[in-house]
């Protein structure tokens, strides 16, 4: 468990740059530079939109200030399995929502739910102020599902066309060369869909999820096939969408995302919220402590039996325990005679707040990272790395 | 409905590109044509026309059907499998269009099917109609071929994307064969006379062979053909049902 919030400290600092390098001025100045061209291309497109938009009726009772989503006591079951548990959950609008959990804790359900998927057989859920099959047939909604194994498209058609044709549905779209642009594949208009790559083939999703102008956006593990890079460029687009003004709702295993991109996280476990708050706020409400301190050839299984210590890792001559107990631990290291030297107490990361919360250790994927590299690395160059979880 | 407009063009323009499916719906007919017209004399007798003729009727069928099956069933399923169906899902468009523009969508192209093969009649089978009766065949060919269009779809909601191939090929093949496509019904053994009878393509093929013969299409053909129509439309709703409920549990 320790192990790994190394290895996910490296993913993170990109995303964080990536937020600091999109500010809501720059984004979108820079992508109208380049779509420029594109959209005096397809001027035509463009005037239909207009005009679409000037049609549109205007729903005050729906543009008003309630919440962009509601669940009150929401229950949902398959045969015996309890998906959702009574469920309350409020969405404000503009609000970036992360929603965690392991697999099965109902968040699939939640969103499916949401989408209009499944009519929930207990309670009541509002999105944009109706109910989810209204909300999506208006056009208001975007949703980028997770797919099996396939790409998620239909095969025969360029990028371009695809993501003409679903702007097609929608009532008010937004012009295809300003959602290529901002997904990131005007290079790859006219490419064949099943050309693609795994990561190409979810921006396009990411497309076809906003090109509707939604005011509501639903990702389902939207970076899964993607590369740290194309994570980085996929969260900074998804800002610069977020900062006006839409709401985005997110599931993810990727836990430094969800720290650098979420404003409020909802953990969910068994079909019920668990924790609901910014990461600071979760974070701090898990007792797990830190400590850090060098003591070269200090035995980490005599180490493991002090107080309050819930798990042991050694790296080099950095030791590094978690303790449920911090004071209780630093006064037993003392207490034990063992040398050290630059002792440090930090408070719970997110993933050790998530683990805590959920008691779910396979679905921290850093947690899987470490289990790897555990397995494999044993003669590699790294240090012998010692877990314990009790 | 610009949007069920907008899509249908979409699954139109999908099916014409791809040049395995216009080889198979068009190719397949047309070269079975030439291929047989020479089995019996072109101009031999045959249920009130000649061979050249009820055999280019067969084919137009068979091409049709061909077209309608291939359009359904193992690309759906494939779309099934890759997930697009349900992006489709969170879409404006509503639930029902899916699968209702996939059976729109084979029989616009069904349509041309039936005029390239009727095209190769007249051009090399020699084949000569009255305006009226080419018109009246491509009609009713066009609009029997319905139950293979939402056959085609079913097999697409039934099977997965490694099954449905061989499944429509041996639809195909079944439906064309004992349906009296490449044998005249009248030469089949007493037995598969009745399974014909049975059959969608033999009924379909039947409305046109009265055409050309100058008879009144039977009603009892265009009877059986509804009822297929119809039971094939409501295994395709109740699929399709299945389908979404299953979506995400």
């Amino acid at each position: 468990m320790l192990v790994s919030s190394a290895s996910w400290a490296a993913p993170a600092s990109p995303v964080a740059v990536a937020r600091t390098g999109s500010g809501p001025a720059g984004a979108p100045g820079t992508e109208d530079l380049s779509t420029r061209r594109l959209n005096r291309e397809s001027r035509g497109a463009d005037t239909t939109s207009i005009m679409r938009l000037r049609g549109a009726c205007p729903c005050p009772e729906n543009d008003g200030a309630g919440p962009a989503l509601r669940f009150s006591g929401v229950v949902h079951r398959y045969r015996s399995i309890v998906a959702l548990d009574h469920l309350d959950l409020e969405v404000s609008r503009g609000e970036t929502l992360a929603l965690l959990g392991p697999n099965g804790a109902g968040k699939s359900t939640a969103i499916s739910i949401l989408l209009g998927l499944q009519r929930p057989q207990e309670g009541e859920v509002s999105v944009l102020g109706t109910d989810p099959r209204s909300a999506m047939a208006s056009g208001r909604v975007g949703a980028m599902l997770q797919v099996g194994g396939g790409s998620g498209l239909p095969h025969g058609v360029r990028v371009g066309e695809l993501v003409t044709m679903t702007s097609r549905l929608y009532r008010r779209p937004s012009p295809v060369p300003r959602t290529l642009a901002r997904a990131g594949l005007t290079d790859l208009a006219d490419r064949q869909t099943q050309r693609l790559s795994g990561g190409q083939a979810q921006r396009v999703r990411f497309a076809l999820a906003i090109v509707g102008d939604p005011d509501l956006v639903f990702l389902d593990e939207p970076t899964i096939a993607m590369d740290v890079e194309g994570r980085r460029s996929f969260w900074a687009m998804m800002r610069s969408f977020s900062q006006e003004g839409r709401t985005v709702v997110f599931a993810t295993h990727h836990l430094d995302e969800v720290d650098a991109v979420a404003d409020r996280i909802v953990v969910m476990r068994r079909g019920t919220v668990v924790a609901n708050g910014a990461a600071s706020t979760i974070k701090a409400a898990v007792p797990t402590r830190r400590v850090r301190f060098a003591s070269p050839g200090a035995d980490p299984a005599r180490l493991r039996e002090l107080d309050g210590v819930d798990a042991a890792c050694v790296r080099g001559s950095e030791i590094v325990l978690d303790s449920l107990d911090a004071d209780a631990t630093v006064r037993a290291l003392v207490a034990s005679g063992v040398a050290f030297s630059d002792i440090e107490v930090t408070g719970a990361d997110l993933e050790q707040a998530f683990v805590a919360l959920t008691g779910d250790l396979a679905n921290a994927h850093t947690v899987d990272d470490a289990v790897a590299r555990r397995r494999s690395g044993t003669d590699s160059a790294l240090a012998p790395v010692t877990e314990t979880a009790r | 409905m610009t949007g069920l407009r907008t899509f249908l063009r979409f699954e139109v323009m999908r099916l014409l590109r791809n040049p395995r499916y216009v080889g198979i719906s068009v190719g397949f007919p047309v070269i079975f044509y030439t291929l047989f017209l020479h089995n019996e004399h072109p101009a031999a007798h045959i249920a009130g026309t000649t061979w050249k003729t009820y055999f280019m009727v067969s084919m137009a069928s068979f091409g049709a059907m061909v077209a309608a099956l291939n359009a359904g069933g193992t690309r759906l399923a494939a779309e099934r499998a890759s997930g697009w169906t349900r992006q489709l899902r969170v879409t404006p468009l509503p639930s029902w269009s899916y699968a209702t523009t996939k059976i729109a969508a084979s029989m616009v192209i069904a349509l041309p099917v039936i005029a390239v093969v009727e095209l190769t009649g007249l051009l090399l089978g020699g084949v000569r109609l009255g305006l009226a009766t080419w018109a009246a065949l491509t009609v009713v060919l066009w609009a029997s071929a319905l139950p293979f269009a939402s056959l085609g779809v079913l097999v697409g909601f039934v099977a997965s994307s490694e099954t449905a191939y061989p499944v429509v090929t041996a639809l195909m093949f079944l439906l064309s064969f004992f349906g009296g496509l490449f044998t005249p019904v009248s030469d089949l053994p007493v037995v598969l006379r009745h399974v014909a009878s049975f059959l969608p393509s033999y009924h379909d093929a039947s409305l046109g062979w009265a055409v050309v013969a100058g008879r009144a299409p039977g009603l009892g053909d265009a009877g059986i053909l509804l009822v297929y129509a119809t039971l094939l439309g409501l295994a395709v709703t109740w699929r399709h049902r299945v389908e979404e409920s299953r979506a995400f549990a």
